[in-house]
C-alpha cells in the first residue's frame, strides 16, 4: 500500500437550513502526509464529520478543494471517484452504517464487490478478518443481532477488508465500551506500526492523542 | 445478480407492492383487451354492416325502355319514383372493380298500372344469393309465409303490405303482367331502397318484359345496380370513386353508414385512449413505487456509494429490480387473466349477459413489451435522482 498525501485548501461548506445560513466548515487548509496518523479534534458540532466527508469526496465543498496526491477529488467524474472510494479510501462511519437487511458477512462483502475480486478471494479475506476480531461465528447474523461494539467492529472490518491506502474514521470508538475501544485502538496502532495506511481520525476524546503524528483542532467550523 | 435477488427478497413487502401494481394493471389491460376483441367482433361487426348498401340507376323522362314498342300505359322501368333507362351488365363489372365494394347485383324493377287493382303494381326481378340483393331488396330471411323463389316460371313472392291490401293468399293466381303469376310466398323486407310489390327471379322478369310486354332491349337486362360495401367506414370513399368514374349514375344511399362509421371511430379511439390511460397509470404507479423504494433505500444506496459502488452499478441494480418486478407482475397478470377467461368461458359467463371475454394471444407480446418499457421508464426517475445526489448527502440526509 502506498501512502496518500492529502491536502485541503481553503475548504468550506456552507448551506442553508430553514432559511438560515449555516457555516459547517470555513476556510480550512491542512496537509496530511502518507502513512501518518492524523487526529482531528473538536467538540460535537465543530465540523469534524463534515471535514472528513469533504476529504473523502462524499460531499462537495462550497469553497476550496481537496487534493489526493495532487489530484483534486472534487473534479473527479463519478467513475474515478467510485474507483478511488473502492480501491484507496476506507470510511468508518460514526453510526456504523451497516445495511440492516444484509448479514454481517454480506455487509463486509458488499465493500469488496466494486473491486471485482472473486467470491473465493473475498470469502477468505472476510473470514480471516472476522476471525481476527472474534466475530467469525457471527457472520450469518444480521447487524441488529450484534451488540453496538460488535457492530462497530464489523464497520471497521468492512473498511479494512478493502485494504485501503487511506482510512477515515469518524469517532470509531465513540459508542463502544472501554474494552472494545481498547481492542480497536490496538488495531489502529498495528496499522500505524506497519505503515499500512494513512489514518485520519475524528474524535472529541483524548484516547488517540498518544499515537497521533499530527493533530488539528476544529471549533465552529474553523481550525484553531 | 445475487444482490438484486437479495434486495428483492430483503424488502419483500415493497417487492410485493410493486409486483402487485404491475399485476393489477396487466390483469385490467388484458381483460379490457379481451373485451375489445369481443366488442370488435360483435358491436363493431354490426356497425361495419350498417348502411353498407346503396342503389345505382340512371333517371330518364322516357317510360319503359328506349326499344319499347308499346306506349307508356304498358308501364315503365323505375327507381325511387322516377323512370329509368336500361343498363348493361358491364356496369356491374365496373362497380365490382371499385375498391371497397363487396358485392354488386343486377335488379330489374318495373311497374305497370293494373286496372283490376286500381293501382300500379311493381315487380322486382332479383338476383338470388347476393348479399347486395339481400340488403337492398329482399332475401329468404324476410319470408314470413310460404316459400321463397325457386326459379319456377310465373312464381312470385309478395310484400306483406301488398298481399294484405289486396287480400292475397298463398297459391293465389294474379292475372297481371300479361300472364298468370302464382303467389308462392309472402315477405316482409322492411325498409329497403329497392322495395317492390312483387318479386320474381330476374330471369323470369326479363322474360315477362320481353315476351309479354314486348319491351325488347337486347343486351340491356337491368335498370338498377344493387351495391354492398365491405365496411361502413369505406362507403364514403366508394361513393366518391363511383361518382368520379360514372358521372351519369344516380346514387341513392340511406346515409346510415355515416353514424355507424362515426360510432366505430369513437369506439376505436375510446379503446385506444383507455388502453393508453391504463398504461400511463401503470407507468406512473411503477415509477412512484420505484422512486419510493429508492427514497426508502436512499441511505443504503449512499452507503454503497461510499463503499465505492459506482452510479452505473447502482443504476443497473435499480433497473434490473424494476424490470424483474415488472416482468413477474405482468407474467402473473397474464396467467391470472388467462385463467379467469378460461374459467368464464368454461361456465359460459358473460359480462352483462352479452359480452364474453376472448383471450388475445397477441396481447401477451404487447403486455410483455409494456412491462419492459414500464420497468425501464419506472427505473429512470430513481436513476436520475441517484446520479444527481452525492453519497454523503444520501447518507446524512436520509438517516
Amino acid at each position: 500500500m502506498s501512502g496518500y498525501k492529502i491536502e485541503c485548501i481553503s475548504l468550506g461548506k456552507h448551506y442553508t437550513s430553514r432559511n438560515q445560513p449555516v457555516i459547517a466548515l470555513d476556510d480550512v487548509s491542512l496537509g496530511i502526509n502518507g502513512n501518518e496518523v492524523t487526529l482531528i479534534k473538536g467538540r460535537s458540532g465543530a465540523g469534524k464529520s463534515t471535514l472528513l466527508n469533504l476529504m473523502c469526496g462524499l460531499i462537495k465543498p462550497t469553497q476550496g478543494k481537496v487534493n489526493f496526491n495532487n489530484v483534486c477529488i472534487n473534479e473527479l467524474d463519478d467513475n474515478s471517484l467510485s474507483k478511488l472510494l473502492s480501491d484507496e479510501i476506507g470510511i468508518i462511519f460514526q453510526s456504523f452504517n451497516l445495511l440492516p437487511t444484509y448479514t454481517i458477512y454480506e455487509n463486509i462483502e458488499l465493500a469488496l464487490v466494486p473491486k471485482g475480486l472473486s467470491k473465493i478471494a473475498n470469502r477468505d479475506n472476510v473470514i480471516s478478518l472476522l476471525e481476527k476480531f472474534n466475530l467469525k461465528s457471527k457472520g450469518h447474523l444480521l447487524p441488529w443481532e450484534l451488540s453496538v461494539g460488535q457492530q462497530q467492529k464489523v464497520a471497521i472490518i468492512r473498511t479494512l477488508a478493502k485494504q485501503p491506502s487511506v482510512i477515515f474514521a469518524d469517532e470509531p470508538t465513540g459508542s463502544v465500551d472501554d474494552e472494545t475501544a481498547a481492542e480497536i485502538m490496538e488495531y489502529f496502532k498495528h496499522l500505524k506500526e506497519e505503515k499500512m495506511a494513512t489514518l485520519i481520525l475524528a474524535t472529541h476524546g483524548n484516547i488517540y492523542e498518544g499515537f497521533a503524528d499530527k493533530m488539528f483542532f476544529l471549533d465552529n467550523g474553523r481550525l484553531i | 445478480m445475487y444482490y438484486i435477488i437479495k434486495e428483492l427478497r430483503s424488502h419483500s413487502g415493497r417487492t410485493i407492492a410493486a409486483i402487485s401494481g404491475y399485476f393489477i394493471a396487466t390483469l385490467f389491460i388484458l381483460l379490457f383487451l379481451s373485451l375489445t376483441k369481443t366488442n370488435d367482433e360483435t358491436s363493431t361487426g354490426i356497425l361495419k354492416g350498417t348502411g353498407t348498401h346503396f342503389i345505382v340507376y340512371v333517371p330518364s323522362n322516357t317510360a319503359c325502355c328506349v326499344s319499347c314498342d308499346t306506349d307508356s300505359s304498358q308501364g315503365s322501368l323505375f327507381a325511387e319514383g322516377v323512370n329509368t333507362i336500361m343498363l348493361t351488365s358491364d356496369v356491374i363489372d365496373s362497380i365490382k372493380n371499385i375498391s371497397g365494394v363487396k358485392d354488386a347485383a343486377p335488379y330489374l324493377l318495373y311497374k305497370i298500372y293494373e286496372p283490376k287493382f286500381s293501382s300500379d303494381i311493381s315487380l322486382g326481378g332479383i338476383s338470388m344469393n347476393s348479399i347486395a340483393t339481400k340488403n337492398n331488396v329482399c332475401a329468404p330471411t324476410n319470408l314470413i309465409s310460404g316459400k321463397f323463389l325457386s326459379g319456377d316460371p310465373n312464381e312470385v313472392v309478395a310484400e306483406e303490405s301488398f298481399a294484405q291490401a289486396h287480400n292475397l293468399a298463398l297459391g293465389d293466381t294474379l292475372k297481371t303482367y300479361g300472364g298468370k303469376l302464382v303467389l308462392a310466398g309472402i315477405v316482409n323486407s322492411g325498409i329497403k331502397p329497392g322495395k317492390a310489390d312483387l318479386y320474381a327471379t330476374i330471369e323470369n322478369v326479363r322474360n315477362i318484359l320481353k315476351n309479354e310486354l314486348k319491351c325488347i332491349s337486347p343486351g340491356f337486362d337491368l335498370n338498377i345496380v344493387l351495391v354492398e360495401v365491405a365496411n361502413a367506414r369505406n362507403q364514403n370513399q366508394v361513393l366518391l370513386q363511383l361518382k368520379e368514374k360514372m358521372k351519369y349514375l344516380t346514387i341513392s344511399s340511406y346515409n346510415c353508414y355515416q353514424p355507424a362509421s362515426d360510432v366505430m371511430t369513437i369506439m376505436e379511439k375510446t379503446s385506444g385512449v383507455l388502453s393508453i390511460l391504463i398504461f400511463v397509470f401503470l407507468i406512473i404507479f411503477s415509477a412512484k413505487t420505484q422512486l419510493t423504494s429508492l427514497m426508502e433505500r436512499f441511505r443504503e444506496i449512499g452507503i454503497l456509494k461510499s463503499l465505492g459502488w459506482s452510479n452505473y452499478m447502482l443504476s443497473r441494480q435499480i433497473l434490473f429490480i424494476s424490470l424483474i418486478q415488472a416482468f413477474i407482475g405482468v407474467s402473473l397478470g397474464i396467467l391470472t387473466g388467462y385463467l379467469i377467461i378460461l374459467v368464464m368461458n368454461s361456465y359460459h359467463l358473460k359480462l352483462f349477459s352479452q359480452l364474453d371475454f376472448q383471450f388475445k394471444y397477441a396481447s401477451i407480446k404487447l403486455l410483455l413489451a409494456l412491462s419492459l418499457s414500464g420497468g425501464l421508464i419506472a427505473g429512470i426517475f430513481p436513476i436520475l435522482k441517484l446520479y444527481r445526489t452525492r453519497a454523503g448527502d444520501m447518507v446524512n440526509k436520509f438517516m
